[in-house]
C-alpha cells in the first residue's frame, strides 16, 4: 500500500490531518517497528515531531510534559528527579532518545504510564472538538477518540517520599516489565490519608488498584499493611501472558513487589 | 505520496536524497547514501546494530522515518575516522582490544561509545553498560567492548594531556 505522511506543525495542524484518518506517530518506537516488520494497512502516518509538543514547563509544583517530549528529556530533567528511576527503567538510552511521554500511554504496558497513574496526572487532548483535559486512567482505559491527539501531560509533584516506583525485569536494564508498581502515598499525623496505586502487568492494561488502596488508607504504614496490600492487589489483579512472564507468575510475585515498592523491602 | 527531497548533514557534509514516504533513516543511508556501517538487525529498536547519532544523541536509525528530521545533523561510523582513514581512539582501541567478533554490533557499539564519551570522557563501568545496554552483542563479547570503550576514555585522556 503507497504511505503518505503528513509533517504537521501544530497540533491544530494534526487535528486537521486526522480528520481524514491516520496512525499518529511521535517517536517511533512503536510504529515504525510495524511498519518495517508486518504486513500493515496503514495509509497515512501523521508525524508529531515537528509539531512543537516537545517541551517541559513547571507553575510551581505542576508539571507539563509536552507531549512529543522525550523519554531522555524527562530523565535528564532535575525538577522532575522522582520520574530519574521510571525513566531509566525504560528501554535503552537511544530507544529513550526517541521515545515519547504520549507514546508511552500507548504501549502495551508503558511504565512512564504506570507513574503517571499513580500522580493522578491529567492529559490534553486536541481534537475536532476543540481541547480537552482527560484523566490518564481515561486515556488509559478507553483511548482517544478518533481523530484526538495528545497535546501534553500534566500531574503536581508530590512532596519529596511521597511517590515511589518499582519495576521488576527479566534484566537489570531494557527489559519489558514483569509487574511494575508505583504509589504516591499522602499522611495525616502519620496515618495515610491517601493512596493512589498504580500497577503494571497486573492487568492488560496500567490500572490503580482500590483493593490495594483499600488496606492502606487509615493506618500508619508497615510491613503488615505493605503485605496486605500486595495480597489485596494479587486477587483483584487479572494479569496477561507474554513474553516476559506468564499470568501465574505474574499474579505470585505481584504481592512482593508492592511490598517493596511501598516499605523498600 | 511522492517522494521528498531529504537534506542531511551527513558526517558533517551536507547530503540529500530522494526518499519515498516512511523511509527509514537507515535505508536512507544504506540505500540512498552508500554508508552501509549501520547495519538492518531486528528493524524494531531491540538491537541497536543500527545506531547512529543524532544531533548529538545515539538513536536507532531503523525507527525514524527520515522526513520527520529534515535538516537533521547524523553521524556514522564512517565519520568516525581521520581524513587518511587513520582510526580513532575508539576504533583503535576495539581493534586492539579484540572487542570485535562477528563484527555486526560493532558500528552501533561505536556509535553509542562515541556518544557517550562526548558527554562523560571519564565513564565509569556502570556507565558504559548503561550506554550499551540498548545494544546486544550476539557473540556475548560485553567484558571486552566494555573494556575497550574504558581504553578509548584513557586514551582520549591521555592525548588530551599531551596536547
Amino acid at each position: 500500500m503507497s504511505l503518505t505522511v503528513e509533517l504537521p506543525t501544530s497540533a491544530d495542524d494534526a487535528v486537521g490531518l486526522l480528520a481524514d484518518g491516520g496512525l499518529v506517530m511521535a517517536g517511533g518506537t512503536v510504529v515504525m517497528p510495524l511498519l518495517n516488520t508486518s504486513a500493515h494497512d496503514v495509509a497515512t502516518l501523521v508525524s508529531l515531531r515537528g509539531a512543537g509538543l516537545s517541551g517541559i514547563k513547571m507553575a510551581g509544583a505542576v508539571a507539563e510534559l509536552g507531549a512529543a517530549t522525550t523519554l531522555a528529556q524527562v530523565g535528564r530533567d532535575e525538577r522532575l528527579a522522582l520520574l530519574g528511576p521510571v525513566i531509566e527503567s525504560i528501554g535503552s538510552p537511544p530507544l529513550r532518545n526517541l521515545a515519547t511521554v504520549a507514546g508511552n500511554l500507548f504501549v502495551p504496558s508503558g511504565d512512564l504510564a504506570v507513574a503517571l497513574l499513580a500522580l493522578d496526572a491529567d492529559v490534553e487532548v486536541a481534537g475536532p472538538g476543540g481541547r480537552e483535559r482527560m484523566s490518564v486512567a481515561a486515556v488509559l482505559g478507553g483511548g482517544l477518540a478518533p481523530g484526538c491527539v495528545v497535546t501534553g501531560v500534566r500531574f503536581t509533584v508530590p512532596a519529596a517520599g511521597e511517590f515511589v516506583y518499582t519495576k521488576a525485569m527479566r534484566r537489570r536494564m531494557n527489559s519489558g516489565s514483569i509487574v511494575t508498581v508505583a504509589a504516591v502515598l499522602g499522611y495525616t499525623d502519620g496515618v495515610v490519608t491517601s493512596a493512589r496505586v498504580a500497577l503494571g502487568g497486573a492487568w492488560s492494561r496500567p490500572r490503580r488498584s482500590a483493593a490495594a488502596e483499600a488496606e492502606l488508607i487509615g493506618a500508619p504504614l508497615s510491613r503488615e499493611r505493605a503485605e496486605r496490600a500486595g495480597a489485596a492487589a494479587a486477587s483483584a489483579a487479572d494479569p496477561p501472558t507474554d513474553a516476559y512472564a506468564s499470568a501465574w507468575y505474574r499474579r505470585r510475585v505481584l504481592p512482593i513487589h508492592v511490598r517493596r515498592a511501598l516499605i523498600g523491602e | 505520496m511522492a517522494s521528498r527531497v531529504i537534506e542531511l548533514m551527513v558526517n558533517a557534509e551536507p547530503r540529500e536524497l530522494l526518499a519515498p514516504p516512511g523511509t527509514t533513516l537507515l535505508a536512507a543511508l544504506r540505500e540512498g547514501l552508500g554508508l552501509t556501517a549501520a547495519k538492518r538487525g531486528c528493524a524494531q529498536g531491540t538491537c541497536g546494530t543500527c545506531t547512529v547519532v543524532l544531533d548529538g544523541v545515539p538513536v536507532f536509525a531503523c525507527l525514524i522515518a527520515v522526513e520527520t528530521i529534515q535538516g537533521a545533523s547524523v553521524d556514522t561510523l564512517e565519520g568516525v575516522s581521520g581524513p587518511d582513514g587513520e582510526l580513532d581512539e575508539v576504533q583503535a582501541a576495539f581493534l586492539e582490544g579484540f572487542a570485535t567478533q562477528c563484527g555486526f554490533c560493532t558500528s552501533g557499539m561505536i556509535m553509542v561509545a562515541e556518544a557517550l564519551l562526548a558527554e562523560n570522557p571519564d565513564p565509569s563501568h556502570e556507565d558504559i553498560v548503561r550506554a550499551i545496554s540498548g545494544n546486544v552483542c550476539r557473540c556475548t563479547g560485553y567484558a571486552l567492548i566494555i573494556a575497550a570503550i574504558r581504553a578509548a576514555a584513557a586514551r582520549r585522556a591521555a592525548a588530551a594531556a599531551v596536547a
